[in-house]
């Protein structure tokens, strides 16, 4: 039975190991570059989906603010980078590391909180954060920060004649993203979150530190989805409040994994791999005068899964391999 | 680390519960000696459930101290008592429902091993032991309510107790079932577990247990061998009413 558990874990990690070199093959066939962006965005999405649900689909703290720690990592890469000229790479890892340390602060009033008044809190402190950040002069106000093109470089992350190098970078976001989770699924961590979010006071007569676990979950997960919010600002190069910290990222950071499979190692990228191609369709089918076509569309998929596959699209490849997951 | 072993494994000193106007307890002294086998039992309302989340740590008590192994942890909160060898199940199952049964097991292990390929080896050696390794893979939640209860017995037993608390484990089960369960209870013990149960029905503890506590409104009624207390007619009439203590 040990090795049931081993050959899984396996199996899964050879997977992704098909699936990335599929992905990093694609651009040989896809030469378009409206198709590229999409993967680029999907990849994206798929790393934050990801990253979301460490916090929330482990952990099962239901978080829908995120976007503030993706505009926190857009807003200090960027304006490290215009300001004192500090390169995107290290504005990456501040950015990470500066979000991990505010969902840590934010999470020492808001895990107290149960269910929706969590869910709540979450939703009213990325609001907030919006409005502060339309109001600071300093970082550009509601007009954003204009981030300059100094030609193509890698140093500077940097790139306009071609996609692909920003392709490369999100699919090793969404690797890493997802090794992250592989790794913690089969960790100490991994396993307090899931009995954190099935039942807190069982967890806590086992000696697990129900706060402590959230707080390292929340940390994880923010640090993750920052330096998704610090690429988006160089794939971008031009970033404002309400296009990096907009209620619609929190949204499109938990939908893909609700899709897929809430607490699932695959529910989040296969969320993604549909969501996010649907959505730039519609857009781009309807045209600018059907704004918010994308949302009906994928608002009625949403709706049509949770009916016929509560546990999202995964449990569909799990029952065909049988009871083992 | 551990005290010396004359003095008792638990001891609950002057202890006092109020929810607002109601006194849940009042005034609880008792001790538990390692390796025994103690019963707390009482009628609806005696102030069982509150006294052993008390010891689980789940509150801090309004007034009087708890000593674990010699060391007094009235402030300490659940999961600091579990590392000190307090392990409990509860009235209501807890299972994890959306993990397999070993998954369950395996976070009770973690708080002694933290290599999880060993904490993985514990949880099944506790599963065998509860009789439930059949049933490893299976989904907590697709268990029957018999094998829940042993589940929160071996999640229990995986942390590794000095002592542990068992709360209605053999409440509701068939008689088959409340069988296998006292079984188990004996093997635990042979273990040098040392064992608190709180329970309801008096023909399966009694047998069971080297001593009883029966608690009333919150109060300790007597204490001491099942026989002895059973025959007792103050518990008794804190059972079945006044008009059957008469000529006890």
């Amino acid at each position: 039975m040990d090795s049931h558990f081993a050959q899984r874990r396996r199996r899964d990690l050879i997977m992704a190991g098909c699936f990335t070199v599929l992905a990093a093959l694609a651009p040989l066939f896809v030469k378009d570059v409206y198709v590229q962006n999409i993967m680029v965005l999907t990849l994206m999405y798929a790393a934050l989906s990801q990253s979301w649900n460490i916090l929330s689909g482990y952990c099962g703290q239901i978080s829908l603010g995120h976007a503030l720690y993706f505009g926190l990592g857009a807003y200090t890469t960027a304006l490290l980078f215009t300001k004192f000229g500090v390169l995107p790479w290290f504005g990456m890892l501040a950015g990470g590391a500066i979000s991990a340390v505010i969902a840590m602060a934010l999470g020492y009033p808001c895990f107290r909180l149960r269910g929706h008044y969590f869910v709540i809190a979450t939703i009213v402190i990325a609001e907030i954060a919006l409005l502060l950040i339309q109001n600071w002069d300093w970082a550009g106000a509601a007009l954003g920060i204009d981030i300059p093109v100094r030609g193509d470089s890698w140093l500077k992350f940097q790139f306009t004649r071609s996609k692909l190098p920003y392709f490369y970078f999100a699919l090793a976001l969404a690797c890493v993203a997802w090794f992250v989770t592989w790794w913690l699924e089969d960790s100490k961590w991994g396993f307090w979150w899931r009995a954190v979010k099935d039942n807190p006071d069982a967890a806590e007569s086992l000696g697990v530190v129900v706060f402590n676990s959230k707080m390292g979950a929340a940390a994880v997960s923010a640090f993750l989805v920052a330096v998704g919010g610090s690429f988006y600002a160089q794939f971008v190069s031009y970033i404002d409040p309400e296009s990096v910290m907009g209620f619609q990222f929190s949204l499109l950071m938990a939908l893909p994994a609700v899709l897929g499979g809430i607490g699932t190692l695959w529910g989040p990228v296969l969320g993604a791999v549909i969501l996010i191609p649907l959505t730039e369709l519609t857009r781009s089918f309807v045209g600018g005068s059907g704004r918010g076509v994308d949302l009906i569309v994928y608002g009625a998929l949403i709706v049509a899964i949770s009916l016929a596959l509560p546990r999202g699209l995964v449990s569909v490849f799990s029952l065909r391999k049988g009871a083992a997951r | 680390m551990t005290a010396p072993l004359e003095t008792p494994l638990l001891e609950t000193r002057g202890v006092w519960q109020r929810f607002g106007g109601l006194v849940a307890n009042s005034d609880v002294s008792i001790s538990v000696g390692r390796g025994e086998i103690v019963g707390l039992i009482g009628p609806n309302g005696a102030g069982k459930s509150t006294l052993f989340n008390l010891i689980a740590g789940v509150l801090p008590p309004t007034q009087g101290s708890i000593i674990f192994d010699g060391e007094d942890v009235t402030k300490l909160p659940a999961a600091e008592r579990c590392q000190r060898g307090v392990g409990r199940t509860f009235q209501v199952v807890k299972s994890f429902e959306t993990m397999t049964v070993i998954d369950n097991v395996i976070v009770g292990a973690l708080i002694r091993n933290t290599k999880m390929r060993i904490a993985r080896q514990k949880a099944y050696e506790v599963l065998e032991f509860c009789g439930l390794a059949a049933r490893a893979e299976k989904l907590a939640a697709d268990l029957v309510p018999s094998e829940k209860r042993r589940l929160e017995v071996a999640r229990a037993l995986a942390t590794e107790p000095k002592l542990l608390l068992l709360d209605e484990v053999l409440t509701g089960l068939t008689p088959v079932e409340a069988q296998t369960g006292v079984e188990l209870v004996r093997k635990v013990r042979a273990t040098g577990i040392t064992v608190l149960m709180v329970e309801h029905v008096m023909e399966i503890v009694m047998p069971l247990v080297d001593r009883a506590i029966v608690l009333n409104l919150g109060k300790v009624l007597v204490e001491g061998k099942p026989t002895e207390v059973v025959r007792n007619p103050e518990v008794i009439t804190a059972y079945l009413g006044d008009r059957h203590a008469v000529g006890a």
